[in-house]
């Protein structure tokens, strides 16, 4: 008896569990609608792939995080899409003393999301040395002052052009109020153009339209980011509707998407450039032909089309895309010349003597590893690390690809094991051409030692004179073509992809950056 | 029985034990600097020796190893799991959060898997190489080989794209519980159903089931009275391992469908190297574990009168 019990509470159990799913099977259909028809309001459904891992400025906000900050902070000097720096909570600045003392005169009339009004005393608060850029990229910050309640004063070790340093979004403007009396961050207070409303971690930020904008006021009265990591489900979640914008969409859908009715694609070229940094104090790379030839075998042009679908730019070695400041279009790069490749690589003294294609010098074969991190570019430098090492097979050098994660990689760096590393960005934000720091010896990811190199690094950063700027950088444009620390492969474009009732959308070439400005939602 | 439970719980405190020590050791040897990895993360690129040195002396990385174990170990005594080196979050609000997602979409997939494989192993035992037996066979092959990710985008494409009926992502309603434990739940179906297969198989061979058609018996209550239930012992085994795997967090499907579990935090929390939320997930995960190998061990002893633990003592 006992047990004929037990069945049957068995197969009513399952018999629950059965019309429970089917249950929801009916219902299915009413949500899915529901999705398409929110068009009604004006509210925005962004797809991105990390949550904001940090609201205040005592950390670093990492991935898609910086995105969301871009609607709620704002920084003192902005750039326009187009990478040109404007006037942002600063109305003007000036330096009385070529770069080592730098004013800000700021907006007046401007208030936090919590009603604290925006003053001198906000900027001093937000680069004290609570904030961790201050002991980081901000670091020869000596002092900040406050003049009087709208004119602050910054105060720097050595000069530098301070202003295009305060455009990245990662290191705003955040108001006292954000912190209770102990120095406990309560919520995020900024000054941008929708205010934070609620999160749900790893699933959504909705953030709303701020009222008090001090400049244009957003059409959209809500936006709500949804946290997919998976790239290919993001772009279904657009296709189906559950989300009306996603950004970095991968590059193999580019084109399907372009061509699919009912959405639309945005691109630009963005400030980030892929590059194979070579590990120069030890051999072979330490020999210039030999990092030459690489940059004669390497294909970027083919790297582009073929391996990225056609999205981006070939870079042939130009260390920073077009849109960047100083970028000279003049510039003489690589072309691929595997003929000029092995002819470097013999005068070097390598050669093929046994014939089984792969290079040696003294009896030793040239074989080099390249490092590859499992990162946040892993989906695109994978493949593109595939095509290299059949390109420099070509010419004779073995490549052997490690695929690691960040922490492994750092310490073949520090170790010196490994010879050449595919990377993006490092010190990269907005137009100015910071960049060149990553290959100067005081860098810690350098792996290059000249001393012409790092007099041109200082000297190019400590001028504000435009002229004398940008005949430093141009030097160091074509310094980094010939001694080639490091090959630039491809100028990174960003994609963003709307369904198309989403209208007024402007892309920038600021990376991270999410420009809402002028974005609506066409009712139907 | 209750002795053998007592001595079994104690048993799972020996194995959380070793399972934390083996982790924070395979940490302490994984490559990198955990301090360099926790500076990047706070302070961004623009680092210096000095920063890297002050979270090692903040965070009491340069200790030695044993001693960080036993610090740790000391504070979770306490029931205090610490705070996230990177985001200062409360590990066990973070673990607690995504405990119910997890279980959730475990226990789904595991209903899922036995409601398909059961039946369906029965069946195909019973017209053994028939047609439809092949056809089994030849589904649970496939569903063991397809992988997770594939399978999971290619529900998302047919379901949430082409039928517009179930949602693509997301956390909350039963709709999205729906594609996740459906990829899940056959990839595990495809295993339980060969095992359904052999077992019963197996079981119908024995003299028991001869003596009990001689008696005259219908053919059903010989089926699922003697035959089914005897066979049914090593599946359970089976889906008790499978719960405790799945109860670990399903990092690929979590990911796929943006289900905030905890096999996604526990491996974010590898890559940033922090320690304590990594030791938190393992301890909660070995925990997990351990309990649901347990209940597996008791149900057992309720199928199965000849096991009672017992009379070992």
């Amino acid at each position: 008896m006992n047990q004929k019990l037990k069945l049957i509470t068995l197969i009513l159990m399952l018999l629950a569990v059965i019309s429970a799913s089917a249950c929801i099977g009916g219902e299915e259909d009413g949500t899915a609608k529901g999705a398409d028809s929110e068009v009604s309001s004006q509210e925005l459904t962004v797809g991105i792939s990390t949550d904001v891992n940090n609201w205040y400025l005592d950390k670093f906000p990492d991935g898609d995080g910086r995105f969301v900050w871009s609607q709620i902070y704002e920084t003192l000097v902005r750039l326009d899409p187009d990478l040109n720096i404007i006037p942002g909570l600063a109305e003007s600045w000036e330096t009385p003393d070529d770069g080592k003392t730098w004013i800000f005169h700021l907006r007046e009339g401007v208030s936090f999301h919590d009603g604290t009004p925006f003053d001198a005393d906000a900027v001093v608060f937000s680069y004290s040395t609570q904030s961790y850029v201050t002991q980081a990229v901000l670091r020869p910050i000596e002092s900040v002052e406050a003049l009087d309640n709208h004119t602050v004063k910054f105060v720097l070790a050595k000069p530098m052009p301070l202003p295009f340093y305060l455009t990245h979004v990662a290191w705003p403007v955040m108001s006292p109020s954000s912190v209770d009396a102990e120095g406990n961050f309560i919520s995020p207070a900024g000054t941008g153009p929708f205010k934070f409303e609620s999160r749900v971690k790893d699933q959504e930020i909705i953030v709303s339209r701020n009222e008090e904008y001090w400049g244009e006021k957003p059409e959209l009265e809500k936006v709500t980011f949804k946290v997919i990591p998976e790239a290919s489900t993001r772009v279904m979640a657009l296709e189906t509707g559950e989300v009306d914008m996603i950004i970095k969409v991968p590059e193999y859908d580019v084109s399907r998407l372009e061509s699919e009715d009912g959405i639309e694609v945005y691109r630009k070229l963005t400030t980030f450039t892929d590059f194979l940094q070579f590990n120069s104090e030890k051999a072979p790379f330490s020999d210039k032909a030999v990092r030459q030839s690489v940059a004669y075998a390497v294909d970027t042009e083919m790297i582009t089309s073929e391996v990225l679908e056609g999205v981006g730019e070939a870079a042939k070695g130009r260390a920073f895309s077009p849109v960047m400041m100083y970028s000279n279009p003049d510039l003489e790069t690589y072309s691929r010349d595997p003929e000029k490749a092995r002819t470097l690589l013999s005068e070097a003294g390598w050669k093929d003597s046994d014939g089984e294609g792969i290079v040696e010098k003294d009896g030793d074969p040239l074989c080099v590893t390249l490092l590859v991190s499992k990162g946040v570019w892993a989906s695109r430098h994978n493949p593109m690390a595939q095509a290299i090492q059949g390109e420099l097979a070509e010419v004779g050098i073995d490549v052997e690809i490690k695929f690691l994660e960040g922490g492994a990689i750092t310490q073949l760096e520090n170790s010196g094991d490994f010879d050449i590393i595919l990377r993006s960005g490092y010190f990269v934000w907005g137009s100015y051409p910071k960049h060149f720091f990553v290959h100067h010896s005081m860098s810690p990811y350098s792996h290059y030692r000249n001393a012409s190199y790092d007099e041109l690094v200082n000297a190019a950063d400590m001028t504000a004179d435009e002229e004398k700027q940008k005949e430093l950088y141009y030097s160091l444009q074509d310094f980094v073509i010939e001694e080639v620390p490091a090959f630039y492969l491809v100028h990174e474009e960003k994609i963003v992809a709307v369904n198309s009732y989403v209208k007024g959308y402007t892309i920038t070439s600021e990376d991270p950056w999410l420009n809402l400005e002028g974005v609506y939602l066409e009712n139907e | 029985m209750w002795n053998y439970i007592a001595k079994r719980l104690l048993l799972i405190l020996v194995v959380i034990f070793g399972v934390t020590l083996v982790s924070f050791s395979a940490m302490y040897l994984a490559p990198g600097d955990p301090a360099e990895v926790i500076a990047f993360a706070r302070y961004g690129q623009d680092l210096s020796a000095e920063q890297i040195e002050a979270v090692r002396e903040a965070e009491g990385l340069d200790a030695p190893v044993y001693i960080q174990y036993l610090n740790w170990l000391e504070h979770v005594l306490h029931l205090d799991f610490g705070k996230s080196v990177i985001s200062s979050d409360d590990i066990l609000e973070e673990i607690l959060l995504r405990l119910p997602a997890t279980a959730e979409l475990a226990l789904a997939s595991l209903f899922l898997s036995l409601i398909i494989a059961i039946p369906a192993g029965v069946l195909s035992s019973l017209k053994q190489n028939s047609l439809l037996d092949n056809a089994c066979v030849f589904t649970s092959l496939l569903g063991v080989s397809i992988p997770n990710f594939w399978l999971g985008l290619l529900l998302i494409w047919f379901f949430a794209l082409t039928l517009r009926m179930l949602p693509s992502f997301g956390y909350g309603s039963l709709e999205n519980l729906v594609l996740p434990a459906l990829t899940l739940g056959t990839s595990m179906a495809a295993v339980t159903t060969r095992l359904t297969r052999s077992s019963m198989l197996e079981v119908l061979k024995q003299e028991y089931i001869v003596a009990a058609r001689a008696k005259g018996l219908d053919e059903r209550t010989i089926l699922i009275r003697h035959a089914l239930k005897n066979a049914l012992l090593p599946v359970l085994t089976f889906a008790g391992m499978q719960l405790g795997y799945l109860l670990g967090g399903t990092v690929i499907v979590e990911t796929i469908f943006a289900w905030p579990g905890l096999g996604k935090l526990l491996v974010d929390s590898i890559f940033a190297r922090d320690f304590a939320l990594v030791q938190g997930c393992v301890l909660f995960i070995a925990i997990l574990f351990s309990l649901s190998n347990l209940a597996v061990d008791i149900l057992y002893a309720v199928l199965d009168p000849r096991i009672r633990y017992d009379k070992h003592d």
